[in-house]
């Protein structure tokens, strides 16, 4: 497994092994066999340097109890080897980068879930690490704090260099952040591949919605030999084996006969039909097949129009 | 949003070596329990009982001109702290029973009041190390830094041999201070330069394994009153035990009854009673037996292996329980 700079989304069913990948990359259980590398350092062999360059956000709710959450920054910041005013300044600035106001002085106890969320976020930014682990970083959080935490994301990514990774069930948030995705299934890599790269259908197709009758238009389309689906709910149109090239020749048909388009987009794989077959496929040899984007023929068929009619 | 908020802002500072981390981890165990009003009344509380060893030793440097007081403090030498030879030599060569007079005061201190300051604080304190980042799950925020559970160990442990340093090490080394000044002139450090060295050596035997025996209770439970229950029933029940047994079988005896009356320590040796046979039972005894060895002052016949033994044992038992807990808690 490769997991390339940006944001790529660590998913899979319960029980995947997603917990314990990220915990053995920090190396806090005991790993019996296999190597690797993480931001050039041996692993597992150098699991304690690793941690230092790693900001780890875990999934359970956990705090140091008794201390205020800029003494619980702070104390992070120290163990991080920050000393000092320095690391009281940087916890200051790191809350500021959370969201926080007044309630840093308040003890964490006191805390909500969501701002015991963003508490934990700032303390893995704390010591400003070339890779962020984030296990479930939005759970409890309201919809406004989710966006400004997956906005946060991005940032870190796109703007500071950060490598991330998204580990969560939440697919709407992988969509929104993510520009990879691997999937884990009974502690093997399933999928392992760009967000683009998985979103985008074996067979180009585009979808396109029209106001009024569309027979003309869909007689036309078949006259070149195209093959158009009708979804009888929305009656949105799926033209088979057009590409992004082919949209003038649409527009131009389309006015031959008179039909007004609404709507023309390509069509997306839905991220839930590639989850939920990467999650209940197997190998033909009974093993879980791994990664490789031509072994996704049958989901790469179904698009997001599939998906909505189902 | 504050009005300096400037947004995230790379760091790419020095950073502190990563040896010193266990101290971060002992100032912040040390920065929680301060807070506790309670805690800060105990520590100034506990340096009270320094003031008897402080008079005794005030009292035996003054009786080098006062005959009077001289004859008052043999007196107390040779019946309630059971060392006539002791008392003989102070009247003989005040000068040569200065080491071991401040050896029985510091002893008596370290034996009495503040080893029961040492199991009230340990009981209180220490099930609010590792009890409370169980139950809270901070272990997982410390170890997502360079640490490693026997530096978490070590961390958490600092702050009790913080406290109890401060309560126990420091006044005696203060009183060893005073002595000097009090006494005629500083040739006296000559003949008492090691006094300070066995308060370090005592305070060791009795720091190390009464804190991993608290942190190991701790790190059972995340309901630290649980932890606090063991840790007070293991010093009374041992107590209770060690008397039972040992002195159950004499006191019904006529021997015993016929020395009703009588002034001074009792002779249990010469009474057939083993006090080290049940030794083992008692932290309390246990600890005596080693620090009174510490110190040169060991009266009872047995070896004190046993006993060192046994506090070894309960040091290393304790320290694997405590990083078998961590490491456990980690794989869930």
């Amino acid at each position: 497994m490769q997991i390339p700079h940006g944001v790529t989304g660590l998913l899979g069913p319960n029980g995947s092994g997603k917990s314990t990948l990220i915990k053995a990359l920090l190396g806090l259980v005991t790993t019996h066999s296999g190597h690797g590398q993480v931001l050039e350092h041996r692993w597992p062999e150098s699991c304690r340097v690793i941690r230092d360059l790693i900001g780890y956000l875990p999934e359970d709710d956990c705090y140091l109890a008794g201390l205020e959450g800029i003494e619980s920054i702070t104390l992070m910041a120290e163990l991080s080897g920050l000393q000092g005013r320095e690391a009281l300044r940087r916890s200051h600035e790191l809350l500021d980068f959370c969201g926080f106001g007044e309630e840093r002085y308040r003890p964490v106890e006191s805390y909500s879930t969501g701002m015991r969320q963003k508490l934990k976020f700032a303390q893995a930014l704390v010591h400003d690490p070339p890779l962020l682990i984030l296990d479930e970083p939005t759970t409890g959080l309201d919809p406004d704090q989710r966006l400004a935490t997956l906005r946060r994301i991005g940032n870190l990514a796109k703007q500071h260099g950060k490598s991330i990774i998204l580990s969560t069930h939440i697919l709407p948030d992988v969509r929104t952040v993510c520009d990879h995705v691997v999937i884990l299934v009974g502690g093997e890599v399933r999928v392992a591949d760009s967000l683009e790269s998985l979103s985008r259908p074996i067979e180009p197709t585009t979808h396109v919605s029209v106001a009024g009758a569309s027979g003309d238009f869909q007689a036309r389309i078949r006259s070149e030999g195209l093959d158009v689906n009708v979804n009888p709910y929305s009656g949105q149109l799926a033209i088979r084996g057009t590409d992004e090239s082919m949209t003038s020749r649409l527009w131009a048909w389309a006015a031959e006969t008179g039909t007004a388009i609404t709507d023309l987009a390509p069509a997306l794989n839905s991220l839930e039909q590639i989850f939920m077959h990467a999650a209940g496929q197997t190998g033909r040899d009974g093993t879980n097949d791994v990664g490789s984007p031509n072994d996704w023929t049958p989901m790469r068929q179904t698009t997001e129009s599939d998906h909505a009619r189902s | 949003m504050p009005v300096h908020d400037l947004g995230y802002r790379p760091w790419n500072q020095r950073r502190a070596a990563r040896w010193v981390r266990p101290l971060v981890v002992a100032r912040g165990g040390m920065a929680l329990v301060y807070k506790r009003r309670w805690l800060r009344f105990m520590l100034m509380a506990g340096w009270l009982p320094v003031l008897l060893p402080a008079m005794g030793i005030f009292a035996f440097e003054s009786s080098a001109t006062d005959p009077e007081l001289q004859r008052v403090i043999v007196g107390i030498v040779s019946r309630p702290m059971g060392q006539p030879e002791l008392g003989q030599l102070i009247l003989d060569d005040p000068a040569a029973a200065r080491h071991d007079v401040w050896s029985s005061l510091i002893l008596a201190f370290f034996r009495y009041p503040q080893l029961f300051a040492m199991v009230a604080l340990i009981g209180l304190i220490a099930p609010l190390m590792v009890s409370y980042d169980l139950r809270t799950k901070a272990y997982l925020m410390y170890f997502s830094r360079p640490l490693t559970p026997t530096e978490y160990i070590v961390g958490k442990s600092a702050v009790i041999w913080a406290l109890l340093g401060l309560i126990i090490t420091a006044p005696a080394l203060l009183l060893y201070v005073v002595g000097v000044l009090l006494s005629s002139d500083f040739s006296v450090i000559g003949h008492t330069w090691d006094i300070p060295l066995r308060v370090v050596g005592a305070s060791f035997v009795l720091l190390v394994p009464t804190t991993a025996l608290a942190i190991g209770y701790s790190s059972l439970t995340s309901e630290s009153r649980y932890a606090t229950f063991a840790w007070f029933a293991t010093w009374v029940m041992g107590f209770v035990a060690y008397n039972l047994l040992t002195f159950s079988s004499v006191a019904m005896t006529q021997q015993r009854r016929g020395r009703r009356g009588r002034r001074g320590p009792t002779d249990w040796e010469a009474l057939g009673v083993d006090l080290d046979q049940w030794r083992w039972l008692s932290p309390y005894h246990t600890l005596g037996k080693v620090e009174a060895w510490v110190f040169g002052l060991d009266a009872t016949p047995a070896s004190v292996i046993p006993s060192m033994l046994i506090l070894a044992t309960i040091t290393i038992v304790a320290f694997v329980v405590v990083r078998r807990r961590i490491i456990a808690r980690l794989s869930v």
